[in-house]
C-alpha cells in the first residue's frame, strides 16, 4: 500500500502542468460572443501532437508510449485543470474503441497514424439524449437505432445520424456505432468523405467541440468485436477521463477562488475572513480531497484490472462531476458579480462542470449501475 | 502508487493470527504486553510498527473479536497516553502506562467547562501551588467515562496573569481523590454518556504534572489532534459503529433498496464512504512514508461527521413509524462483532446529533480547515493576548446560566 505518486508520475505531471500553463490560452474565449470556433482547437492539437501525447495510450508495437491509466491520469488531470480545448478526448475515446474492438491488422494500419499525431479521432456512440447506457444500468449499450450499416462489396455503407459526438469536427477519422442488421458494431469512417455532414452544436461549454454527425451513403470499415461486448471497458475509461478532468478542475477553481477571497476586501477586511465564505471553501476543499482520491483510485483500479474497476469508475465519475458542479457554482458566488461576467474564466469552468456531469450519462445513471453491481455481489454472497 | 492493502496471506498477518491461536480471548494486559495495544509505539510498549503493520494488527484483532485498546480506553490510547510517553517522568510512565494500555485503568479527559468548549483556552479551573501539591478548584463538563475512570487528564490554569493559552498546565489526577464529585448528564438519546466533574480543592502532588507549567495548551492541542479511526471500518460515529457499506448491505437484505430515491441516496453515501475509507488509508500511507500528520485530520473529521449522520439517518428513515419505537433496529438484531455502544444502529442514530458537536464542532473544524489548510485569515479573538485574569467578566446572569445549572431539565 502506497498512495504516493512515484517520482516518474510527479515528473510527468509537472511536465504536463508546465505545458498546459505555457501553451493553452483561454483568453480568446473570454471575449463576449466567443464560441468554440475561437478556442484554438486545432492549433492546440498541433502543440499536443508535437509533444507526443496523441500516442500516450497506443501500444509500443504501434509506435505509442503504451501508458497505463494511472500514467495517463497525470496528463489528463493537467489538461482538465487548464480546460485545454483540443480533440484529445475524442482521439482517446476512438483509440480505446480500436484497442478493444479492432483486429491486429486494423490496429497496425490505424494506430501508428494516431501515435504520430497525424490522425485525430472521434467516437460516435451516444444517442439523441447524449447518453449511451440509458437510464437502466443493466444495458451495456443501448441498441441506438439511429445509424445503420449495410454490407457492400468491400466495405459497409452507413446511413443515419449520431448525436453529441465529442470532437467530430476536428477529426479526420470517426469510429461510429451502427447496426449491421445483427448487432451494434463499430465502423471506422473517413470523416472527410462526401456524405459525412458534421454540425458543431451551440454547446454551452465552449472549451469542447460537440457535434451532430449525419451519414449519407458513407463507406465504413467494420470492427469485429460488437459494441455491447467492448463498451463497458471503453466506457469505464471515458468516465475516468471525465473524472480526472473534474477532480483537477475543482482544484483549480478552489485555488483561484481562494486567491480572490484573500485579496478582495469588503467592510474593511478580506472576504475570506468571513466564516460563511471560509466554510464554503472548506467544503470545497473536502470535496476536492474526495474527488482526487476517488479519481486516482479508479485510475489505479483500471490500470490493474482490479475486480472493482468498473465500480471505481462509476464512483469516481458520479462523485467528481457533482462536486465539480458544486465547486464552480460556489466559485461564481464567492467572486460575486464579476464572476458572473463573460470576461472572467469562472463561467468556462462552470459550463465544463455541467457538461462533464452530462456526457455519457448523469451521475445517477452511474450510481444506478454501481448499485446493481453491489446488489448482485451481495446477493451472490461475496463481500460488498 | 499502489492501493493494495496487505494480502490475506501476508506473513505479518499470519504472525498475528498465530499469536491469537496461542492466546485465545486474550486479556487486555496480554494484548498490551504483546505490543498490540499501541503497535506504533516504541518498545517495550509497542512494536515500533509501521502503518501497514498497524493496519494488519488492527484488522486481525478485530477479526478475532478482541476488543481494541482504542475502544476500551480511548482517552488514554487515542489522545493522552502519548503525552505521558513523551513528556512524563520515568516514575509516571512506569506507574500509569501499562494499566492504561491494558484497559485496567480507564482514563478520562477533564478539558471542557461550562463556558469553555470550542474556546477551550478560556477555561477557568485553577491549579494553585501549595508546597509540593497543587490545589485544584473548578468545574468540568461533557466528560466521557468519568464515572468509571481511575485517571483524569486535567487542564487547569496555573498562571492567571498570562494570556489565555499560556497559563495552562496538565495533571494526571486520581479520580478517587477527595474533593472530586462526578454527576451524570443524560443526553438527548436518553443515555448517560457524559458527566460533570466538580473539583473542590483537590490536592494533586506536584510530580503528577505532565510536562512543565505552561505546557498545558501545547499538550492539549496535540492530544486533540491525535486521531485514531478504526481503519477497516470507517464507522458513522467518529469512526465507530456502522458504515455506509453496512447500510447498503442492510438495505439490500431488507429489500428497502428497491425504492428508487432510497437507492440513489444509499449509492451516494456508499461513494462518500469509499472516499473516506481511501482518505483514511492515504493518511496511513502518508505515515508509512514518514510524511508528518497535518491538519488534514480535521478535514477528514469535517467530512466524516455529517456523512455518518446521513448514514444513520437513512437507516432510521427506511424504518418508517416503526423506527420511532425505542430500541427498534433497522436491520435485525445487533451486529456480530459489536465492540462499542455505537454498533447499535438505533442508539447510534439517536446519538447522531452529537457527532458534529463532540471532538470539535463542525463549525470549528471548518474554521481549522479554512485557516490552517487553506490559509484564510484567522478569526479574531480579542482576549487572545491579554492577561487571562483581565478577560474574565464578573459573574453575569449569562455566565451563571451557561452550563447545565440552568436547564430546568433536572
Amino acid at each position: 500500500m502506497n498512495f504516493a505518486l512515484s517520482e516518474d508520475h510527479e515528473f510527468l505531471r509537472d511536465v504536463a502542468r508546465t505545458f498546459v500553463k505555457k501553451e493553452i490560452d483561454l483568453a480568446p474565449l473570454l471575449i463576449p460572443g466567443a464560441t468554440v470556433a475561437n478556442a484554438n482547437y486545432d492549433a492546440n492539437w498541433k502543440k499536443i501532437a508535437d509533444v507526443g501525447w496523441p500516442g500516450l495510450i497506443v501500444p509500443e508495437q504501434y509506435d505509442g508510449s503504451e501508458m497505463s491509466c494511472i500514467d495517463l491520469a497525470m496528463v489528463i488531470g493537467e489538461m482538465g485543470r487548464g480546460l485545454s480545448p483540443s480533440p484529445f478526448f475524442g482521439t482517446l475515446a476512438a483509440t480505446w474503441a480500436l484497442l478493444r474492438a479492432a483486429t491486429g491488422e486494423q490496429k497496425s494500419r490505424l494506430l501508428p497514424g494516431i501515435a504520430a499525431g497525424k490522425t485525430s479521432m472521434a467516437l460516435a456512440i451516444a444517442d439523441a439524449n447524449g447518453s449511451v447506457d440509458g437510464p437502466s444500468s443493466d444495458t451495456h449499450a443501448v441498441a441506438a437505432d439511429d445509424t445503420h450499416a449495410v454490407a457492400s462489396r468491400d466495405a459497409h455503407v452507413l446511413n443515419g445520424t449520431k448525436s453529441f459526438v465529442v470532437d467530430a469536427a476536428s477529426a479526420s477519422t470517426l469510429v461510429v456505432a451502427a447496426h449491421d442488421g445483427t448487432s451494434l458494431r463499430f465502423f471506422v469512417v473517413d470523416a472527410r468523405q462526401a456524405g459525412v455532414r458534421i454540425e458543431v452544436l451551440p454547446w454551452r461549454d465552449i472549451t469542447r467541440q460537440v457535434c451532430n454527425v449525419t451519414f449519407e451513403n458513407v463507406r465504413g470499415e467494420r470492427l469485429p468485436v460488437d459494441v455491447a461486448t467492448a463498451w463497458p471497458w471503453i466506457r469505464d475509461r471515458l468516465l475516468l477521463v471525465l473524472s480526472l478532468e473534474s477532480a483537477a478542475g475543482i482544484e483549480h477553481v478552489l485555488e483561484t477562488t481562494l486567491a480572490y477571497a484573500k485579496e478582495r476586501v469588503a467592510f474593511g477586511r478580506p472576504i475570506g475572513s468571513y466564516q460563511s465564505i471560509k466554510h464554503d471553501l472548506a467544503d470545497t476543499f473536502g470535496a476536492s480531497e474526495c474527488a482526487n482520491v476517488l479519481a486516482l483510485y479508479a485510475a489505479w483500479a483500471l490500470s490493474n484490472d482490479a475486480a472493482d474497476a468498473s465500480n471505481a469508475a462509476a464512483m469516481a465519475q458520479s462523485y467528481t462531476s457533482e462536486a465539480y458542479v458544486a465547486a464552480t457554482e460556489r466559485s461564481v458566488q464567492i467572486f460575486g458579480a464579476i464572476g458572473f461576467s463573460w470576461e472572467m474564466e469562472n463561467h468556462l469552468y462552470f459550463k465544463r462542470a455541467r457538461a462533464n456531469a452530462t456526457l455519457f450519462g448523469s451521475p445517477s445513471v452511474h450510481r444506478a449501475r454501481l448499485m446493481d453491481s453491489l446488489e448482485r455481489s451481495i446477493r451472490e454472497g461475496s463481500a460488498a | 502508487m499502489d492501493f493494495n492493502v496487505p494480502d490475506d496471506d501476508d506473513p505479518r498477518r499470519l504472525e498475528v493470527r498465530d499469536w491469537l491461536a496461542r492466546n485465545p480471548k486474550p486479556a487486555g494486559r496480554r494484548v498490551a504486553e504483546a505490543g498490540y495495544a499501541v503497535p506504533h509505539w516504541p518498545q517495550p510498549w509497542g512494536l515500533a510498527a509501521d502503518p501497514e503493520l498497524q493496519l494488519v494488527i488492527a484488522e486481525e484483532l478485530d477479526r478475532a473479536n478482541v476488543p481494541a485498546a482504542y475502544h476500551v480506553n480511548p482517552v488514554a490510547v487515542n489522545n493522552c497516553a502519548q503525552s505521558l510517553l513523551t513528556h512524563g517522568t520515568d516514575e509516571l510512565r512506569s506507574r500509569y502506562l501499562l494499566p492504561a494500555l491494558a484497559g485496567e485503568e480507564i482514563w478520562c479527559m477533564l478539558f471542557s467547562e461550562p463556558s469553555a468548549g470550542s474556546d477551550l483556552a478560556a477555561l477557568k479551573t485553577t491549579a494553585r501551588r501549595e508546597g509540593d501539591h497543587y490545589v485544584i478548584k473548578g468545574h468540568k463538563i461533557w466528560t466521557s467515562l468519568a464515572e468509571s475512570a481511575k485517571v483524569g487528564v486535567l487542564v487547569a490554569r496555573t498562571d492567571p496573569a498570562a494570556p489565555k493559552h499560556r497559563g495552562l498546565s496538565q495533571f494526571l489526577v486520581d479520580m478517587d481523590s477527595p474533593g472530586i464529585t462526578v454527576t451524570p448528564i443524560v443526553d438527548m438519546s436518553g443515555a448517560q454518556e457524559y458527566n460533570e466533574v466538580f473539583l473542590d480543592d483537590v490536592r494533586v502532588p506536584v510530580n503528577q504534572r505532565l510536562g512543565e507549567e505552561g505546557d498545558g495548551w501545547y499538550l492539549a492541542t496535540t492530544q486533540l489532534q491525535t486521531e485514531r479511526v478504526a481503519l477497516s471500518k470507517p464507522g458513522a460515529v467518529w469512526g465507530k459503529g456502522p458504515s455506509a457499506r453496512e447500510l447498503v448491505r442492510g438495505l439490500i437484505e431488507t429489500g428497502a433498496i428497491a425504492e428508487s430515491l432510497v437507492r440513489d441516496e444509499a449509492a451516494k453515501l456508499y461513494v462518500e464512504g469509499e472516499a473516506l475509507r481511501l482518505l483514511a488509508l492515504r493518511a496511513f500511507s502518508d505515515g508509512q512514508n514518514a510524511k508528518p500528520a497535518g491538519p488534514e485530520g480535521a478535514a477528514r473529521k469535517m467530512l466524516a461527521a455529517p456523512h455518518g449522520q446521513r448514514v444513520l439517518e437513512l437507516a432510521k428513515r427506511v424504518q418508517g413509524a416503526r423506527g420511532l419505537i425505542a430500541g427498534a433496529q433497522p436491520f435485525g438484531a445487533s451486529r456480530p462483532g459489536a465492540h462499542t455502544v455505537f454498533d447499535d444502529w438505533d442508539y447510534a442514530f439517536w446519538f447522531s446529533p452529537g457527532i458534529t458537536l463532540g471532538v470539535g464542532t463542525q463549525e470549528v473544524l471548518k474554521n481549522i480547515v479554512a485557516e490552517r489548510v487553506l490559509g484564510l485569515p484567522r478569526e479574531f479573538d480579542p482576549t487572545a493576548k491579554q492577561p487571562f485574569s483581565q478577560t474574565i467578566e464578573p459573574e453575569t446572569a449569562a455566565s451563571k446560566t451557561a452550563g447545565r445549572e440552568t436547564a430546568g431539565v433536572r
